[in-house]
């Protein structure tokens, strides 16, 4: 039975010639444009995890507390919510650091009459805090320290980043969702066609017995069939264009985003492309069945 | 088998109401070969579908094999259409598949095992006399031929009635003898036959019951 449904199918979509062609153009086109930007998306998430995990919030203090002080303040510090670790720098610690960075400039730093470098905690956000929200929250209470002197955050051009991540796949979603529509239409306008072209079929099927399950099947599967092909070519193009383009921009994007590589859509969202696609199909070909007898 | 309690049948045209069948009672036993004639416009075909469930009664009560065609639910009627077969006037073979496939497609539809089709089509082409053709398309045979797979395509699944709208309406003399034949053999074979036709002189020909409608109405039941 299966092989005589799939059969049917396979002869409807030839029934539909260049409107099944055309569906599975937009099919296709619809979840390239889709993949693409999930791919631009989740490299641009990985980006944004690895950044996150960088970002640092700086409490400058406004004098230097003896050992005895600064082990109690870290400790306290650590204490707070959102906080995962905490480093306090004296002002002898900050002014090395600046001599290392500075390099073969470094004697600029001996002409200075003291340290005018203040003592600061280098604080590290637990994972919960390193959102935009989070991290004006942790801000907000370590300002309120006695200690404190001021506060910086690092984390706002993650945070800008994170903003282009949300606009790409919000763009790619819209993209995708008007040519998913016009994927939809053709598929129905296709299926249409083919109930037209197989009207002789079903009077003899219902006339023969026939379930109305067996009769509108071969027109579900012939529509997941053009949202599978459809899918396949666009996972295709994806591919193909990703193997092409990853290895050139790989440089450019480690110096820029810190990314070792582009990656691939993983399983899961492949899995979730193809599905679409068949879904896509499908859903044309369910909405077109025949309509019962009296 | 069959029992028509009576049946109306009524369309409408706009506001227009046609009577097609009018208080139409009637039984068919199993074994019959009955004859169903009448003008064009008695209600033959009306009365036709109505035994197939193409279409429901406008009043009174239909039972085909047990079924009350009136309460019959949508899973129902696809059981009852297994257990009849149907011609028409119009051969109404699929253009582009091949006699064998045309009668092989019914089979398929209902899931027959694909060892078994091939031998049921082939019994069913012999039946009607027509093996040889069966790699031919229907645009290449003649109207006789178009009829004779049709009959072969209604009684491949051995349906245990078999119902013929006007079969030999569009042929000739000789051919009209060949289809006629063919029902007789399956008739013969032990299936029902309701043959209706509205050239008289084959009810006379047949020397069956024969059953006459006049403007919806059974005006004789004789034979």
């Amino acid at each position: 039975m299966l092989g005589f449904l799939i059969g049917e199918a396979v002869r409807d979509l030839r029934r539909a010639g260049r409107v099944a062609v055309s569906a599975i153009v937009l099919i296709t086109l619809s979840l390239a444009a889709l993949g693409g930007f999930w791919l631009l998306s989740v490299n641009l998430e990985r980006a944004v995890a690895r950044w996150r995990e960088r970002v640092r919030i700086i409490v400058y203090l406004k004098r230097e507390p003896a050992a005895a002080e600064a082990k109690a303040l870290v400790e306290r510090v650590q204490a707070v919510p959102g906080v995962a670790g905490v480093l306090y720098i004296g002002k002898a610690e900050a002014l090395a650091s600046l001599k290392q960075l500075l390099g073969k400039d470094a004697s600029v730093v001996a002409q200075l009459p003291t340290n005018p470098l203040p003592a600061s905690l280098e604080v590290t956000p637990a994972a919960a805090a390193a959102t935009p929200e989070g991290a004006g929250a942790l801000l907000e209470r370590l300002s309120t320290l006695p200690e404190a002197d001021e506060v910086a955050g690092s984390g706002d051009w993650v945070e800008r980043l994170s903003q282009w991540q949300r606009l790409l796949t919000t763009i790619g979603l819209g993209i995708g969702v008007v040519l998913a529509a016009a994927a939809f239409l053709t598929v129905t306008t296709a299926t249409t066609l083919i109930l037209h072209a197989r009207r002789a079929e079903t009077e003899i099927m219902r006339l023969v017995g026939a379930t109305e399950t067996t009769i509108w099947l071969p027109l579900l599967l012939q529509g997941t069939m053009q949202g599978l092909i459809g899918a396949v070519l666009a996972l295709a193009a994806l591919v193909a264009t990703h193997s092409v383009v990853a290895p050139r921009l790989e440089p450019l994007v480690n110096l820029t985003l810190g990314l070792p590589d582009l990656a691939f859509l993983p399983p899961v969202s492949v899995l979730a492309l193809v599905l679409t696609g068949a879904l896509l199909g499908g859903m044309g070909g369910w909405l077109v069945r025949p309509g019962r007898e009296p | 088998m069959i029992e028509l309690h009576r049946v109306s049948k009524v369309y409408s045209v706009g506001p227009v109401k046609v009577p097609a069948l009018s208080d139409v009672s009637l039984r068919i036993n199993k074994g019959e070969f009955v004859v169903l004639t009448g003008a064009s416009g008695a209600g033959k075909t009306t009365l036709l579908r109505l035994l197939y469930r193409d279409d429901l009664p406008s009043d009174g009560d239909i039972e085909v094999f047990g079924y009350e065609l009136g309460r019959l639910k949508h899973r129902d009627v696809a059981a009852l259409r297994r257990s009849i077969g149907v011609v028409f006037q119009d051969a109404k073979l699929l253009p582009v598949r091949t006699v064998y496939e045309n009668v092989a497609f019914v089979l398929r539809v209902l899931g027959t095992p694909k060892r078994e089709i091939t031998q049921r089509v082939f019994d069913a082409l012999r039946v009607v006399g027509l093996s040889s053709r069966a790699q031919a398309y229907p645009a290449q045979l003649s109207q006789g031929e178009a009829q004779r797979a049709s009959l072969a395509r209604a009684i491949v699944r051995k349906p245990p009635l078999l119902l013929a709208d006007e079969p030999t309406g569009n042929l000739d003399e000789a051919m009209e003898d060949e289809i006629l034949g063919v029902l007789r053999d399956i008739w013969a074979g032990g299936t029902t036959v309701v043959l209706a036709t509205h050239q008289a002189y084959l009810a006379r020909a047949l020397r069956r019951r024969t059953l006459t409608l006049q403007s919806g109405r059974l005006v004789k039941d004789e034979g």
